[in-house]
């Protein structure tokens, strides 16, 4: 029994023993863990310093190198042995007796200089005590003593100053033996600095502490230890291009804009910016991080949390082409997106369609718009056939009968018509908007239909009325009115329906021989249900709008405009920040990934995928656009950020600064709205950059090249300017076009007696100028006019203006052709313009040559002899 | 996954898995070496460990425990480094998380509230579970089964015991951790979680069954009489049974001993019951009063 305990307790030492090394070594791997294990950047950072110290050996090694071959390390010895020489011819005996003799000298005058200077202080002193008991007894023996004083001062003032001037002299007789001394050892330092300072650099970069680097930004709340791995990320020069060494792409934008300091890092890319245990933990890849790093161009996504306005920001170029997108689909016609506030806007009125199109083009058209051309907008919604017929049968039964101008059941086609119409169709360049058969369509900006197949589906008469007077079927449609005479529009609508119908496309849908009430109600309840009305304009709903959600469920509910409060989609204001777990991935739960931006792109690929009943039709979008819009909805945050982020648009600060927009005024306004001159141009920022600015048409252009050019527009600019900018349908060619001809000046305007064309440039120049531009450019009267114009030409030649512009055939294409501007521009704007491009088109390409005065008034004048003579 | 499968491999719900191995084995184990000795006293043989007498406490217990000690040590160590604390989804103060669960060691109280008033089952039950833990030695006169396992010889203990804890405890943690979804809703592990699941059990209080308003101060009597006529019958039916039956044990036990064993007791067994009343009866209280409903 005994023996039995004790094998029993020495068994158990043996436990003890076991498990006491096994928590001591526990315990040394925790340390280990807390130092290392859970601290992977400080590994980073040693690995940047020794990568920092290599390049600045190598800098250092380079600049020795360099140093010995450039001559320098000869100059620095030659430098050398004069400074030895130098101190030699010093320190000999003879000097030096010399020199000490003086120095003593120096020494002793020095000294009673002090001497003096204190004793001046003492009696100065007393003169101020005694000065002090005078005032305050009036006894006259204090005032003996100050006269005393006073005189005692002044002799030791004036020995004083003897003093100094001998001690000057001594000094200065002292300076010539050590100045040699002094010059050749400030040349040798000179030499040698920038040697030095690189040394001492790397002595500097090594005595760097490794430590967590952390940039605190209080108002937002945000602690970003990113730079503690990312440690050269804002450095002036790159270290090493590996990751996470490298600096910022592009800093002179970001960074330079965005102090890190101050913005931290995850304010525009996201990700955990406190973590920093692990790489994939800081980048926020971990499960319940609902914020992953941006990377790329993806991160622009957060310009849109502060900038108003990204059309023209550096560095956002992706962002701003995606936001085109959320213009061109129109998806703030169903959901509520900040910023876009109109509706109804997106696609045409359908207040009448019945006399526009056939039935069996709208069943078509409804049930897959891409039926009738592959690049239509609108999406696809899913109808069965039945359900399209009751929305057809809806829209014909809502449009009534209207009048029309043509009765063509009587007119017979006729082939001169046909050719007349063709060349109309051409000098009205229809092309530049419309697509047919794939061709045009140049300005994206407008989104035309594709006329390819439209005699298949408009009627004639609808044409006729259309192309007469576009605004009467569609107020505020973007497509002009011509100014046509009623036989050119019949020669056109000849010429259209001859050539663009789809012959092989019999109607598939018969019309109704009698619509029944029962489809015309279930027609109507789809439209509401699917929210037509976001997009177009229709019949009795133009101002029930929209739908409150909760009310969908109950039946349909309309409320009047001032009670609306949501669109009949998800509000999106905040997609971009809203918790994962609000989002519904319903059946697709398990096979995607349960994060906010997968849930973006996926609905925006399938939008009904996630379960039944989701009403969001279908937009067939390409992955690019898929992601780009998913960009722009990603940045659509409502975390609070810091007013003094802030940078608001330009709409917006007008509407902080009580700014009103500017606004066509007069018969001008009228004809803006006929021949929609801001679909191509922009003025006083309205419109589009498609065709040039005319905000200062006025101080610019001449009236009578104007007149010239309207009646009969010409290129100006051959390449550049008509090229879309956007590279949405870079399928097509950049087409020679110009301005399509509106035949003004043929019609009055209405009300009035005045021409068109009068009221244009009436309004040109009233209003479209500036008082920058001077309408003369300075006379000089020293040489002759000739002499001014050969210089200028002189000017022209030398400078290489003909790299760029065209003079007749010769010279390039990116700017203007200049063979007519002195017909087309006034002196002053060619002065002014010479002087400062970019004051009136900052994203000009002319380069800044710095012209003086005198040299801006020749070319000016060189340039106004250019003129064609016209025909 | 499955649900269940996501619960048990959760990191959180470790502890939990490793204390239902732990208990079972042990249980059995410690019923195994009972029943032996049980058969073995039937017998009238000796048991390992009766009659012993005194023996130290340092050698053959402190050093086992300091063993145990290290052992545990270093195992919950290793735990600590290789598995990092769980984290959830950043706290957002407009969306509550559904289920919220209490930490496992507390989802038995938390199961209690399904069926209490929050002041009986969140303070007054678990007062009342610490101050019967205590007072169990002043309780137990039992001399037998001291130094070995008995299952004869402390009957009562240890089946009350018994019921209390592996019932009442820990399996309501277990039904807290792996049974309840959103909406505190039952689910089977086969079940998938479903949060737009709608349950309708209209319950009743007791009084109202018999159509009178459970708030009125008829409804207030009934409930009170009930309840108290539950209390006093608990205390008496048992003194009555036992004076007939073992008037000496109840002699030697003693009035306060008593009363206070059975108040316990019976308090205990009204979480049984009120379980009973509303799963089966649909019951919701029985009295309703204004400070606390029963």
């Amino acid at each position: 029994m005994a023996t039995d305990n004790q094998n029993k307790s020495s068994y158990r030492v043996y436990l003890f023993v076991f498990f006491s090394v096994l928590l001591l070594l526990m315990t040394l791997w925790i340390v280990w863990d807390d130092e290392f294990g859970l601290r992977p950047w400080k590994k980073y950072q040693k690995e940047f310093k020794s990568l920092k110290h290599a390049q600045l050996q190598k800098e250092y090694d380079k600049a020795q190198s360099d140093f010995r071959k450039s001559g320098d390390a000869q100059t620095l010895a030659r430098l050398e042995a004069q400074l030895k020489k130098a101190k030699d011819l010093f320190n000999s005996s003879d000097v030096q007796q010399k020199y000490k003799k003086l120095s003593g000298q120096w020494a002793d005058i020095h000294e009673s200089a002090a001497r003096n200077q204190k004793e001046l202080q003492t009696n100065r002193g007393q003169y101020l005590e005694t000065e002090y008991y005078f005032t305050k007894t009036q006894k006259p023996e204090y005032k003996k003593k100050m006269d005393e004083l006073q005189k005692r001062i002044d002799a030791i003032t004036a020995k004083g100053v003897a003093l100094q001037k001998q001690e000057e002299s001594l000094k200065a007789a002292l300076v010539p033996f050590t100045s040699g001394i002094a010059d050749i050892e400030a040349e040798i330092e000179k030499l040698k600095s920038p040697l030095e300072e690189k040394k001492e650099r790397i002595g500097t970069s090594d005595k760097v502490p490794v430590e967590i680097r952390q940039v605190y930004i209080s108002d937002v709340d945000k602690a970003d230890r990113c730079q503690s791995c990312h440690i050269g990320i804002d450095g002036s020069k790159q270290i090493s291009a590996k990751q996470p060494f490298t600096r910022h792409p592009a800093s002179f934008v970001f960074l330079k804009n965005h102090d890190p300091e101050k913005f931290g890092c995850t304010f525009c890319h996201r990700g955990q910016g406190r973590a920093t245990t692990s790489v994939k933990k800081a980048h926020g890849n971990v499960k319940h991080w609902d914020e992953p790093m941006l990377e790329g161009d993806m991160t622009q996504t957060s310009c849109l949390k502060c900038h108003g306005d990204v059309k023209h920001l550096r560095g956002a170029e992706y962002i701003a082409q995606s936001t085109e997108l959320i213009k061109k689909y129109g998806c703030y016609s169903c959901h509520k997106i900040p910023g876009y506030d109109a509706i109804g806007d997106v696609g045409p009125v359908l207040t009448e369609v019945g006399t526009k199109v056939n039935y069996s083009w709208a069943v078509n058209w409804l049930l897959d718009p891409k039926n009738y051309f592959a690049t239509a907008r609108m999406p696809k919604f899913f109808f069965t056939q039945d359900e399209a017929e009751s929305i057809a049968d809806y829209l014909f039964s809502m449009s009534g009968t209207t009048r029309h101008d043509v009765d063509y059941s009587t007119e017979t086609p006729d082939e001169k018509l046909v050719e007349q119409g063709r060349s109309l169709w051409s000098q009205a360049r229809c092309n530049l908007c419309h697509i047919t058969n794939g061709k045009g369509g140049n300005n994206v900006k407008v989104y035309a239909p594709d006329l390819s197949k439209v005699g298949s589906k408009v009627s004639k008469e609808w044409l006729f009325r259309w192309i007469k007077d576009p605004n009467a079927y569609f107020p505020g449609t973007k497509m002009p009115r011509f100014r046509f005479t009623d036989e050119e529009i019949k020669a056109l609508v000849e010429y259209i329906v001859s050539e663009y119908t789809d012959d092989e496309a019999a109607p598939k849908y018969t019309t109704p021989l009698e619509i029944k009430a029962e489809s015309i109600k279930k027609g109507k309840d789809l439209i509401v249900k699917y929210g037509c009305y976001g997009c177009h304009k229709l019949q009795g709903m133009e101002s029930m709008g929209q739908i409150a959600p909760s009310l969908v469920t109950q039946g349909i509910t309309f409320l009047k405009a001032d009670e609306m409060r949501e669109k009949i989609g998800t509000e999106l204001s905040s997609i971009g920040s809203k918790p994962v777990d609000m989002l519904d991935f319903g059946k697709l739960k398990k096979s995607i990934s349960n994060d906010r931006l997968s849930y973006i792109k996926q609905k925006l690929r399938d939008p009904r995928g996630y379960r039944l009943g989701l009403r969001m039709p279908n937009f067939r979008l390409t992955e690019s656009e898929i992601n780009g819009l998913a960009a722009v909805l990603y940045g659509y945050t409502d975390n609070s950020v810091p007013s003094r982020f802030m940078v608001p648009s330009r709409q917006e600060l007008d509407k902080m600064a009580g700014v009103q927009s500017y606004k066509f005024s007069g018969d001008f306004a009228k004809i803006i709205e006929d021949v929609k001159c801001t679909n191509c141009h922009s003025i006083k920022g309205i419109g589009a950059d498609y065709a040039p600015d005319l905000t200062l048409a006025g101080s610019k252009l001449q009236e009578s090249w104007i007149r010239n050019f309207l009646a009969n527009p010409d290129v100006i600019r051959p390449l550049l300017q008509q090229m879309p900018r956007l590279g949405l349908s870079s399928g097509n060619a950049p087409a020679k076009v110009t301005m399509p001809r509106f035949n003004l000046g043929v019609q009055k305007v209405e009300d009035t007696n005045r021409s068109d064309i009068d009221v244009i440039l009436n309004y040109f120049q009233q209003e479209l100028v500036s008082t920058d531009i001077p309408k003369d450019i300075p006379v000089i009267t020293t040489i002759s006019l000739e002499e001014q114009i050969a210089k200028g030409k002189e000017l022209y030649d030398q400078k290489g203006c003909r790299s760029c512009h065209q003079l007749g055939t010769d010279g390039g294409a990116l700017g203007p052709n200049l063979s007519n501007v002195g017909n087309r521009l006034k002196p002053g704007f060619i002065f002014r313009h010479l002087e400062n491009a970019r004051k009136f088109k900052p994203d000009i390409v002319e380069p800044d040559y710095g012209f003086s005065e005198r040299e801006r008034i020749y070319l000016t004048n060189y340039l106004m002899t250019l003129k064609l003579n016209a025909k | 996954m499955n649900p269940f499968i996501e619960i048990i491999t959760q990191p959180d719900n470790i502890a939990i898995v490793i204390m239902i191995i732990m208990v079972t084995f042990f249980t059995l184990w410690a019923f195994q070496q009972a029943f032996d000795n049980d058969k073995l006293i039937a017998a009238g043989k000796p048991v390992d460990g009766e009659n012993e007498g005194l023996v130290d406490t340092f050698k053959p217990l402190v050093r086992i425990e300091l063993i145990i000690a290290l052992v545990v040590m270093v195992f919950l160590t290793f735990w600590s480094i290789v598995v990092d604390a769980p984290l959830e989804e950043i706290a957002n103060p407009t969306l509550t998380p559904n289920p919220a669960k209490a930490p496992w060691y507390f989802l038995g109280l938390q199961e209690l509230l399904v069926y209490f008033d929050p002041w009986l089952a969140g303070v007054v039950l678990p007062t009342l579970i610490i101050v019967g833990l205590i007072a169990i030695p002043y309780i137990d006169i039992n001399p037998r089964g001291n130094g070995y396992y008995s299952f004869e010889e402390r009957k009562f203990a240890i089946v009350t015991f018994s019921f209390g804890f592996f019932i009442l405890w820990l399996l309501l943690i277990v039904i807290g951790v792996f049974f309840r979804g959103p909406g505190w809703l039952w689910y089977w592990p086969w079940q998938e979680w479903d949060h737009s699941r709608v349950v309708f059990e209209p319950t009743r209080d007791l009084s109202n069954v018999i159509g009178i308003d459970s708030r009125s101060l008829p409804g207030f009597i009934i409930g009170a009489i009930v309840v108290n006529g539950y209390l006093v019958a608990g205390m008496v039916a048992p003194y009555r049974y036992l004076k007939k039956k073992m008037p000496d044990f109840l002699k030697q036990f003693g009035m306060i001993r008593y009363l206070v064993t059975t108040f316990l007791f019976i308090t205990m067994m009204s979480i049984p019951v009120k379980m009973v009343l509303w799963l089966v009866f649909h019951i919701k209280y029985i009295w309703i009063t204004p400070w606390f409903n029963v």
